[in-house]
């Protein structure tokens, strides 16, 4: 452990180094080895310089260095990346230094928008999330394994479809129509995520982000306020998750070859009355009702014929899925040229049968310094999943067996065909397919001049590439066609070109005032385009199985449009955008001590109407190191305090391409075969982004001789000028126009705390333990609407003024009367009444947590390694919108009937949870229908606490490594979403389900219809290098 | 100070990677703006003609109207409705609702439209009258299905200033209050009545899937029909029939065809390469390609098949195509054109407004409802006698308007109309007419864009 003087001396001294002048003599060679205290592997990598000049190396893979260097130079600086750095004086030729891994990461080298900082001149809110722990896990896609990492980061994990999207939100949500998900910017490309491009096909959302290869990931810094993500302008007010790439380094060649394999089941799953109690249900409710006799069966089944069947559909739907990865990755680096390179393999077959996501994923990133002060960097990344994909929710498949399969179905008659008088989902499941395949390339360029010194010129080009390619079969039996089945296919594509040009000034004034300037201009174009056609036929084998029939079907149907005259369009444009813009950036630190940035940029964008076409974006932060000021340096246990604080307005521009525009269009269709001209939407010329005031207040701080670490934060976050589709009246004829709601105001506030403490730290044994935990608070502050006016989906939540965004507006069920079994309601008042009504709806909860976050632990011992991550979310409300249907299962609504709905009224004189059952839901007084059967009936408490992640590893010791000439090797055992506790009765308690738009998904997570339960996985893993 | 140059030309060159204004335009793909799509006489005319698909959409004239108006009548069995359906069969409408809310959007959309072609009448010039006279009758029609589903009929109160719909005679954002039930019939009148004098009485290619002054004529039938002011119902039926440009089909077979019927005043084209209208409307009553929800009752089937020589049984009934259930056949095709409004209904006004005014129009009213009496019956069987009363000719007259329109949409309306002339409730499920209920309620949307919104009252029917 070096005291806690000795590191910042170290700072303060790496620092001096980087900004000054050097003075040249006559030189002398020094040779030595850089090794890491814990265990004295060989650190490759490590930086070496010479203390006053600008001379410096990095070592080689094992370790070594040779720096020449001045002859009046005496001391050599030796850093790396999480570690601290040491000043060691020239006493001979030979220098060695055990370097010592450190925790407050001061010196860690901080992603920000167009540039790095170290982490103590930070002034904004960053997280970093550094790659090796998004791999703990296999996660259906890689943004889910930010979950509980990063305090204010709300992260609801994908449903248990493979390749699944998570709900990321960082610090709330502010928006309605626009977008609330942070922009993804990967290598300083602003990507394509958007999960809506082919709006909600099959109850699945897409999830561009599944194709990212989590391998590839160096580390992920998350933006989370105005002084981190004022540079982004008005695409930052939704936070911004960078994704840095893994690039080569210093050393020679060397390779790490990673497999797991595992299997992968659901984390929790709802349970179904069988046939006989489902028969007798159904009789008691006839009964209740009043009727006699038998009580009618579905189906075209009797009670004798129902009888005999009781099939288990969730289990002839799901299976243990086979987990298998594998990745191959190189590292190089010498003086001129670094490469990385990444091979990866993994097919993730989920617990639903047939449905997988297949990813293959190929990079190169290469760095080469041309001259010494040109360097050229190419960052380029393949990536293609394949996804077989399965019907759920509405769509049928397991949602079925949730809802409309009864357990007395059967999928097959007596007589071997498919039963279909009525949902049969081992039907559907084998007699239609689906296969998307995704590819992306995303491929960047860069150039780093430095024409004078401190002076350095970027200028980046980059093209990101899509291609997607969804293909549908359904067999012969699934049409009802004597002949052949039929296949489909639906490809798309598109690209996203961003260009920028950065200066980028070093200057500074005496010891100490420095100062860091930066311009610059860019520009982004995205199309995304498929054919005005579907490719389709009547085939017996899927597309994918014949690609040249397929291709041959296309362009028929291209050239059949071509040929016309005038010749067709073949091409139709999904979706297309510009941004055009300039930005500045100002830091400057006094001493050691302060720290200011100030940030602005100008954004123009096609999505903005005629009146409004440019926006600004202005933000400050500032940091104090305190524990640099004199009055501090005395407390001893103090060794690191900084204060941070950040004021800015940033922007959400996350909204369609054009939706300021008039939409009149040419009839396809023409009628009475004159032709037909619509108005489907009036434009909008004054349509503008949506702003948010941001204010951010932190502290950071390392006690104790760094062993508490932590960091305490506080946000106030308003959006105004909120942009908002619905809400006008239907009887205008256009009822869904792109407008700001100037005067609306919509708040979150927060609090985010994390703690880090090392109980143990020696070279051997180590033991930590960390959490965190955040507190969003929020609310509508101003909306002129009424209550219905705003809708998540179909998922009734609300938008409301004093109340948060996304509020479960419901009927409140007060209980059972004991002597009918009745249901009782509470009107507005509060007063008991047995008629329902919407007019007694009142705001009976919250989809938003109260609180989120994790816990960990990890320790090591002797090449053991552990780590546990639980996460947790407390307060929020999860509203069963399928359980009003799964409780009326046994009435004509025909639905599976959900074991923990037993606690029934069924006498006079019993006290249940839950009222008389009946054939009817109207049958209850007042209820109009059993779709309007919204009450807090089915609203539960959301929190739960989670075993997230499990690890337990061994790495062999040097001595074998040495021995077998390899670098490293581990084994380890993982696993995820391994316990569960809630009391959410209705399985899995974290709900992303497939939404319609990006309104409903900013107000309706944690409400489930049919929601295929998260999974839940086990792997062993190596990790070989050599 | 070279330094500052260096850097000073940097700047600029960064700042000179320019901001172009056309990279930021960026129109959707196929969107225009009013400027670019409505630039001629053409292209208002275009824009009017895609009005008459919006008119007859799935959730208007192609299917919702008739449905929702047949779930609030007496015919059919409510136990297999489910969701919105089952709300509307119940007389229990309330705020939400998909099937609702379509029906009310897409009648404002018509309204939306034709507010706009009234609104840019300055690029007509050789067409003028045909534009105008075409939204106007869109307008109205609109505007009249809209006020006799969501507003208490006419005569539901004695000067009619109960509650109708807002209205909306210009195209604007704003929220409007709902208009009297008096008021919104006379801007429905006044629209048809102006539509009458500018629509041309023959269409360009002869057929009457276009607008002409006898669409107008019969729409002003069924309005004045439906405020039980006989005199005006009989003088435009009257002028309709009188026209002699539309004639009585032979049998049943092809009111609902492709192009058979000669009896569709106004009737929207099914073209196998364009328009298709009407499948929602096949969509809820098809009842030979599976079992459809909608169900006649015993009763109403009973009723409705009293008389054994009645060709309608055979023609628009099955009780074999799903075994145990008493079904619609009308509508079991796979496309057809679509009648809005056809001869055999103007022939029923003609008749019941005949026998109501009486003097020389009761022979005329007898003629009518004879002559559809014998195409039902094969024959004068039940024809009614040359000097029949005008009671029996009603009374006739009514019953064979629910079985001829059966399926059409027409019972609800029949059940508030003679509940608001002869103060009779004749709903077999024992509903007062002018209960709650029987009326459908607003989308919340409306109130919520403005609290000052008045909703109806739900409900109260049984």
């Amino acid at each position: 452990m070096p005291s806690s003087l000795s590191v910042k001396n170290a700072v303060l001294c790496t620092l001096l180094l980087l900004f000054s002048a050097a003075a040249f003599s006559q030189n002398k060679t020094i040779t030595g080895k850089i090794t890491d205290s814990r265990d004295g592997s060989a650190m490759s990598g490590a930086t070496v310089t010479a203390k006053g000049t600008r001379t410096g190396v990095q070592t080689n893979a094992d370790g070594s260095f040779s720096i020449s260097v001045p002859s009046s130079v005496t001391t050599l600086v030796v850093s790396s990346v999480g570690y601290a750095s040491q000043e060691v004086s020239i006493t001979g030729t030979t220098v060695n230094v055990s370097l010592v891994g450190t925790n407050t990461a001061l010196n860690e080298v901080v992603v920000i928008g167009y540039g790095t900082q170290r982490r103590k001149d930070v002034t904004g809110a960053i997280t970093k999330v550094s790659g090796d722990k998004l791999n703990t896990i296999v996660s259906p896609s890689f943004e889910s394994a930010l979950q509980g990492k990063a305090p204010g980061v709300q992260v609801l994990q994908g449903n248990g479809l493979a390749g699944s999207g998570s709900v990321i939100r960082i610090r709330g949500v502010g928006s309605i129509t626009a977008s609330g998900d942070p922009l993804y910017v990967v290598d300083g490309i602003p990507i394509i995520s958007d999960q809506f491009s082919r709006s909600n096909a099959g109850a699945m959302n897409q999830n561009p982000l599944a194709s990212i290869n989590p391998s590839d990931i160096e580390s992920i810094e998350i933006l989370k306020d105005a002084g981190a993500t004022g540079i982004y302008g008005s695409r930052g007010a939704n936070g911004v998750i960078l994704i840095t790439t893994k690039r080569g380094k210093s050393g020679k060649m060397s390779f790490n070859y990673s497999t797991r394999l595992g299997a992968a089941t659901y984390a929790k799953r709802q349970e179904f009355a069988n046939t006989s109690e489902w028969l007798q249900l159904r009789q008691e409710a006839w009964e209740n009702d009043g009727k006699v006799g038998q009580a009618d069966l579905p189906g075209g089944y009797t009670y004798a014929t129902a009888s005999q069947n009781n099939t288990d559909w969730w289990d002839l739907l799901t299976q243990v899925g086979f987990i298998n990865e594998h990745n191959l990755s190189m590292t190089q680096g010498t003086e001129k040229l670094k490469t990385f390179a990444n091979l990866s393999y993994s097919n993730n077959e989920g617990y639903i049968k047939t449905n997988s996501y297949q990813r293959l994923s190929a990079r190169l990133n290469m760095d080469y310094k041309i001259l010494d002060n040109l360097k050229v960097s190419l960052t380029s990344g393949y990536n293609r999943g394949t996804n077989k994909r399965v019907s759920a929710a509405w769509d049928g498949g397991i949602g079925d067996a949730m809802s409309s399969a009864l357990p007395f179905y059967t999928p097959y008659n007596p007589d071997g065909s498919y039963f279909v008088n009525g949902a049969n989902p081992v039907r559907k499941i084998q007699e239609t397919k689906r296969r998307e395949v995704n590819e992306r390339y995303i491929g960047g360029l860069s150039f780093e001049y430095e024409p004078v010194k401190n002076l350095f010129v970027r200028a980046n080009g980059s093209i990101e590439y899509i291609k997607g390619l969804d293909n549908i079969f359904e067999t012969a039996n699934w049409i009802n066609n004597p002949d052949s089945g039929y296949a489909k296919a639906f490809p798309y594509w598109g690209n996203n070109k961003n260009g920028n040009v950065t200066v980028n000034y070093l200057k500074d004034i005496g010891q100490n005032h420095k100062f860091n300037f930066l311009l610059g201009a860019e520009a982004n174009e995205y199309v995304q385009k498929s054919y005005l056609f579907e490719i389709g036929q009547f085939a017996n084998e899927p597309f994918w199985k014949n690609p040249d029939v397929y291709k041959k079907r296309r362009d028929f149907f291209i050239q059949q449009r071509e040929s016309q005259t005038p010749p067709q369009a073949t091409e139709k444009s999904d979706g297309e955008y510009t941004f055009n813009s300039f930005f500045g950036r100002i830091n400057y630190s006094f001493k050691e001590k302060i720290a200011l940035q100030l940030t602005a940029r100008v954004d123009g964008s096609s999505k903005f109407g005629t009146n409004n076409k440019h926006g600004f974006f202005p933000a400050a932060s500032a940091a104090w190191t305190l524990s640099e000021e004199e009055f501090i340096k005395n407390l001893n246990f103090v060794n690191f305090l900084k204060l941070r604080a950040s004021f800015g307005i940033v922007g959400n521009a996350s909204i369609g391409s054009g939706n300021y525009y008039d939409n009149y269009r040419q009839g396809g269709t023409p009628y009475n075969g004159t032709p037909t001209l619509y108005l489907n939407n009036l434009g909008n010329p004054n349509l503008a982004w949506e702003e948010l005031q941001n204010v951010d207040v932190a502290v950071e701080f390392g006690l104790f001789g760094s062993k508490l670490t932590g960091e305490l934060a506080y946000y106030n976050k308003q959006t105004t000028s909120t942009i908002l589709n619905p809400g006008l009246p239907p009887s205008t004829g256009v009822p869904n126009i792109n407008r700001n709601l100037f005067d609306s105001r919509v708040l979150n506030e927060g609090l985010e705390l994390s703690l880090n403490y090392k109980i143990i730290n020696k070279p051997t044994t180590k033991w930590s333990v960390g959490g965190n935990i955040s507190r969003n608070y929020n609310e509508v502050l101003n909306w002129e609407l009424g209550p219905d006016a705003v809708s998540g989906g179909t998922n009734d939540t609300r938008v409301v003024e004093g109340y948060p965004l996304g509020v479960n507006y419901l009927v409140r069920y007060f209980g059972v009367d004991a002597a009918d079994g009745l249901p009782i309601w509470l009107d507005k008042d509060g007063k008991q009444t047995k008629t329902f009504s919407l007019d007694h709806r009142v705001f009976a909860g919250s989809v938003m947590p109260d609180y989120i976050g994790g816990f960990n632990t990890a320790a090591e011992y002797k090449g053991f390694d552990l780590s546990v991550l639980f996460t947790y979310v407390i307060g929020g409300n999860i509203y069963d919108n399928s359980g009003k249907y799964q409780f009326m299962g046994v009435s004509k609504k025909n639905w599976n009937f959900r074991e923990d709905f037993y606690d029934r009224w069924t006498m006079p004189g019993d006290v249940a949870k839950y009222p008389r059952l009946t054939t009817d839901a109207t049958n209850y007084p007042g209820l109009p229908s059993e779709d309007q059967f919204n009450s807090t009936m089915f609203l539960h408490d959301a929190s739960y606490l989670r075993l997230r992640e499990l690890s337990l590893g061994y790495s062999l010791k040097r001595s074998v490594l040495d021995k077998w000439k390899i670098r490293s090797l581990k084994f380890y055992l993982s696993g995820s979403n391994l316990l569960t506790f809630t009391k959410y009765p209705g399985g899995d308690p974290e709900i992303t389900r497939d939404f319609e738009n990006p309104q409903d998904r900013n107000l309706s997570p944690n409400v489930t219809y049919l929601t295929a339960p998260t999974q839940k996985t086990f792997v062993f893993g190596i990790n070989l290098g050599f | 100070m070279k330094q500052f140059i260096k850097i000073s030309l940097l700047v600029l060159l960064v700042f000179s990677f320019s901001s172009c204004k056309k990279f930021l335009e960026r129109p959707p793909e196929g969107q225009l703006n009013e400027e670019q799509a409505l630039k001629t006489e053409a292209d208002l005319q275009a824009f009017s003609n895609g009005i008459y698909t919006i008119i007859s959409d799935g959730a208007f004239y192609g299917g919702r109207l008739q449905i929702m108006n047949e779930l609030l009548g007496d015919h059919y069995r409510g136990e297999f409705f489910t969701g919105d359906y089952s709300e509307i069969y119940k007389r229990q409408n309330s705020i939400f609702g998909g099937t609702r809310d379509g029906f009310y959007s897409k009648g404002y959309e018509v309204i939306a439209r034709a507010n706009k072609v009234l609104s840019r009448l300055d690029l007509a010039t050789t067409q003028k009258n045909l534009i105008e006279g075409e939204a106007k009758l869109f307008r109205g029609i609109a505007t009249f299905e809209l006020v006799r589903t969501f507003a208490q009929p006419w005569g539901y109160s004695a000067d009619n200033s109960h509650l109708g719909i807002p209205l909306r005679t210009e195209l604007d954002l704003t929220s409007k209050p709902r208009s009297t039930v008096a008021q919104v019939y006379a801007q429905v009148i006044a629209d048809l009545t102006s539509a009458d004098v500018l629509l041309p009485d023959v269409t360009a290619n002869g057929k009457f899937y276009t607008a002409t002054k006898w669409a107008a004529k019969a729409y002003l039938a069924k309005v004045y029909f439906q405020q039980n002011d006989f005199v005006n119902a009989y003088k435009y039926a009257n002028e309709v029939i009188g026209s002699n440009k539309f004639t009585m089909d032979a049998g049943f077979a092809n009111r609902f065809s492709l192009g058979l019927s000669t009896e569709g005043i106004l009737t929207i084209a099914d073209d196998a390469n364009g328009f298709r209208p009407g499948g929602e409307l096949r969509g809820a009553f098809r009842s030979d390609a599976g079992l459809p929800n909608f169900r006649f009752t015993d009763q109403y089937y009973a009723a409705a098949t009293i008389r054994a020589a009645d060709l309608r049984k055979a023609a628009w009934y099955s009780t074999t195509l799903q075994p145990g259930f008493n079904l619609l056949t009308k509508y079991n095709k796979n496309n057809f054109a679509l009648p809005l409004v056809h001869l055999t209904e103007i022939k029923l006004i003609r008749a019941e407004a005949g026998a109501e005014t009486g003097g020389a129009n009761l022979a005329v009213a007898i003629g009518d409802i004879n002559q559809i009496m014998t195409r039902a019956y094969g024959g004068t069987t039940f024809n009614l006698p040359l000097n029949a009363a005008a009671s029996a000719v009603i009374a006739a007259a009514r019953t064979e308007r629910e079985l001829e329109l059966v399926g059409e949409g027409s019972r609800t309306q029949e059940i508030k109309r003679i509940g608001a002339r002869n103060a009779t409730n004749v709903d077999r499920r024992g509903s007062l007419w002018n209960c709650n209920g029987f009326i459908l309620q607003f989308p919340k949307a409306e109130k919520d864009a403005n609290t000052a919104f008045i909703m109806n009252v739900e409900g109260g029917c049984f």
